[in-house]
């Protein structure tokens, strides 16, 4: 594995039953890279991103995450999950505990904190989310936007290296996008490593260093946001965007 | 919820096993070393033979003819003995089990009996006579081609009525106690049924509407107490010794005497009758039924949450073998019904390990394994039903299995179950009536002695449905509060 990466993916291959869904997929992601992945849906993107963190358990092939291969089932997945955050298109808030509790519930489970420290530090995190006022409530009482918000601050609180975003505004209301998307591009800024499965192309287009077609379980191009949205090589990518852009 | 932690409440279910355990533990097993105690299986009530106190008990003054033959022989023959009153049917299976030392029940010796069992010296000579209805026209055996008659099972009557059912062409209907039986009769299901004699004259004399129409007894047999079969020597010794100083000295006709001549042992007949009359007079019986209703059920279902809860975990983890184990638990326990888990435990193990299962710790293993399959389910749906994003969010945070499992998944999970777990702790509370199969003195069990003794059957049961209906409604309200609790 190379060390310049962050994120080293090797001829990754995921299969359910006969139906190969990754059929070797090779990509690199480097510190505080932002890497967005497009492509129609079924065309193995978010799979691609639930390997990346063993939610799905790869078939062959290899995927080195900080040094460590996650295909390997010797590998502690636990400790390496902590420096994955994942962020779901659902956002699995969890309904039986305050907005804060969610923060803190792995940090402090953990012991990566004191309960205090967790608490103080969560309120950090919901303040740069917006949402500092909401610390005490239920999640069940937020609006979609400010879940996925409350949800992005818990999986920063525990300090991971990669976010993983999979498709983290596609159960959204139009109107609530903008701020999640909003919180996505100040982590960008800080220097996130992120890898992001996304129907938003203005979002890509403005934040992405990389943008990553997937098509039929396999990359078909990759490039800066002008290669891939000026200028497509492959005729997939041109139809596929011709679909998403000219609405 | 989100203020009970899952650890308090686990620990709280420990401590109160923790508790149980060491009060069963406790429990009354073990007596003096000077003289011998002896495990003595009877019948609730059989009389004349046994007749139990209204605290389902033999203190009183009229105890039945062995009982009273009983004390004077432990008196004189220095031995302790300790009564386990169950159904006929259970004696003998208790016997044959090694649950108890002896069955005294007003067993006839028969063929058949002295095959698997050893007899003392007989007491009382004994035969089936044949009662019908009061205005029946039916007098002779002859008379019964094609319909139904009645015995209790394993009775000597009823071995009686199956060697004969081919010669005389009726249907047998077998019971378990007499009076049941006997109210058959009353209200016409039943056109005959056979007794022994003495129990049938007994119970005419203090009131059952029946009349014997038998001249002399069928198949005369003599009376005596079953002992395992070459066991226990010394007590057969000891048994038989006392009987025959009893019968030479006459006091064991005296006994019989005071049971069927005269009417010294007949019940007032100015008794209040009344469902408030009976509920004053069998308060203690049926508060001390309740109560054991009520210990049966809470020991048991804190015995089936815990089962339940390891079943319902094993079920979800991704481990086949485990899942294997826990949907083959279930599949057993719930299939198979109650009164015959009572009587394996009870009757059927202590065959294999070779002592005694004492009867309220079966009747917890009993409860905690039946129940505690059904919550197995419910648990294991409630995991299941738990929305799969909730694990991927926990395992994601880097959250172990059981973290995840324990912070996240079971909180829901339980939230989800609650309505079925409410469900089946009252089926818990129905489910201890069936543990009187066995002869555990609850609430039902306690109903079945009272009428035994007073034949109100219709009060009677109206009186302990009602008992049951309060505790059950309580126990939903109990549930409904913290419900609302929870949410």
């Amino acid at each position: 594995m190379d060390k310049r990466y962050k994120v080293q993916v090797k001829d990754l291959h995921k299969s359910y039953g006969s139906n190969e869904v990754l059929q070797g997929i090779d990509l690199n992601v480097a510190p505080s890279e932002v890497v967005c992945m497009i492509g129609p849906s079924g065309s193995g993107k978010s799979t691609f991103l639930r390997c990346l963190n063993r939610l799905e358990v790869p078939n062959g092939g290899h995927v080195y995450v900080d040094g460590y291969d996650i295909a390997d089932p010797k590998v502690n997945i636990n400790k390496v999950r902590e420096n994955i955050g994942m962020v779901f298109q659902h956002f699995n808030l969890f309904p039986n505990m305050s907005v804060l509790d969610n923060i803190t519930l792995a940090p402090v489970q953990l012991g990566k904190a004191t309960k205090a420290e967790a608490e103080e530090e969560a309120l950090r995190y919901l303040d740069l989310v917006g949402l500092k006022e909401k610390a005490n409530v239920n999640p069940q009482t937020l609006s979609g936007g400010q879940k996925q918000r409350v949800a992005i601050a818990r999986a920063l609180a525990m300090k991971p290296d990669v976010m993983l975003f999979d498709e983290p505004t596609s159960a959204l209301d139009p109107e609530m996008v903008g701020d999640v998307l909003g919180v996505m591009k100040q982590l960008a800024k800080q220097g996130m490593t992120m890898i992001v499965v996304t129907h938003e192309m203005g979002f890509a287009k403005q934040v992405a260093d990389r943008v990553v077609f997937f098509h039929d379980g396999k990359i078909r191009e990759q490039g800066t946001p002008e290669e891939i949205f000026d200028h497509p090589q492959h005729p997939d990518t041109r139809n596929f965007l011709d679909k998403v852009l000219n609405v | 919820m989100r203020r009970i932690s899952w650890k308090k409440i686990f620990a709280s279910w420990l401590a109160a096993l923790a508790i149980a355990v060491g009060w069963l533990l406790v429990e009354p097993q073990s007596v003096s070393a000077a003289e011998p105690t002896y495990t003595i299986a009877t019948n609730n009530t059989f009389e004349p033979f046994e007749i139990q106190d209204s605290k389902g008990g033999y203190s009183g003054k009229n105890p039945g003819i062995e009982i009273e033959m009983l004390r004077e022989i432990a008196k004189h023959e220095h031995f302790k003995y300790k009564l386990k009153p169950m159904s006929f049917n259970g004696d003998l299976q208790a016997l044959e089990g090694g649950q108890v030392d002896a069955v005294m029940a007003g067993m006839s010796v028969t063929d058949e009996r002295k095959q698997k069992f050893d007899f003392s010296v007989p007491y009382y000579t004994d035969g089936v006579e044949m009662a019908v209805a009061k205005d029946s026209n039916i007098k002779s055996l002859k008379q019964l081609k094609g319909k139904t008659v009645s015995a209790k099972s394993g009775t000597s009557a009823a071995l009686f009525l199956k060697k004969n059912q081919k010669k005389y062409g009726y249907k047998v209907k077998y019971f378990d106690s007499s009076n049941t039986m006997w109210n058959d009769v009353k209200i016409g299901n039943t056109a005959a049924t056979f007794d022994d004699g003495p129990v049938l004259e007994y119970g005419i004399k203090t009131g059952v509407p029946l009349k014997v129409v038998t001249k002399k007894p069928i198949d005369a047999q003599p009376v005596a107490i079953g002992f395992q079969k070459g066991k226990n020597l010394a007590m057969q010794k000891k048994i038989n010794d006392g009987i025959r100083w009893m019968k030479k000295t006459g006091r064991m006709q005296k006994i019989i005497d005071k049971y069927t001549k005269g009417n010294k042992t007949a019940k007032s007949a100015t008794a209040d009758r009344t469902i408030l009359g009976l509920l004053r007079a069998n308060r203690e019986a049926l508060l001390r039924g309740l109560w054991m209703t009520v210990e049966l059920t809470v020991v048991g279902i804190i015995c089936a949450m815990i089962f339940g809860l390891i079943l319902g975990v094993l079920g979800i983890t991704q481990n086949k073998f485990a899942q294997a184990v826990s949907s083959v638990i279930i599949y057993i326990f719930r299939g198979l019904p109650m009164i015959v888990l009572a009587f394996f435990i009870y009757m059927g193990v202590p065959n294999v390990i070779g002592h005694k299962v004492p009867l309220f710790v079966a009747g917890v293993i009993t409860l905690m394994l039946d129940e505690g399959a059904y919550i197995g389910a419910i648990v294991k749906g409630g995991f299941e039903a738990v929305d799969p994003g909730q694990w991927e969010a926990a395992r994601s945070l880097g959250l172990p299995y059981h973290k995840a499992l324990t912070k996240v998944i079971a909180p829901q999970g339980l939230k989800i179950m609650v309505p079925s777990l409410v469900n089946q702790f009252i089926m818990t509370l129905k489910d201890t009536s069936i543990l009187s199969a066995i002869g555990v003195m609850e609430l039902t069990e306690t109903g079945t002695v009272i009428i035994s003794q007073n034949m109100e059957g219709f009060k009677m049961w109206l009186i302990i449905g009602t008992i049951y209906i309060i505790i059950i409604t309580l126990l939903t309200w109990l549930s409904n509060y913290i419900q609302k609790r929870m949410a």
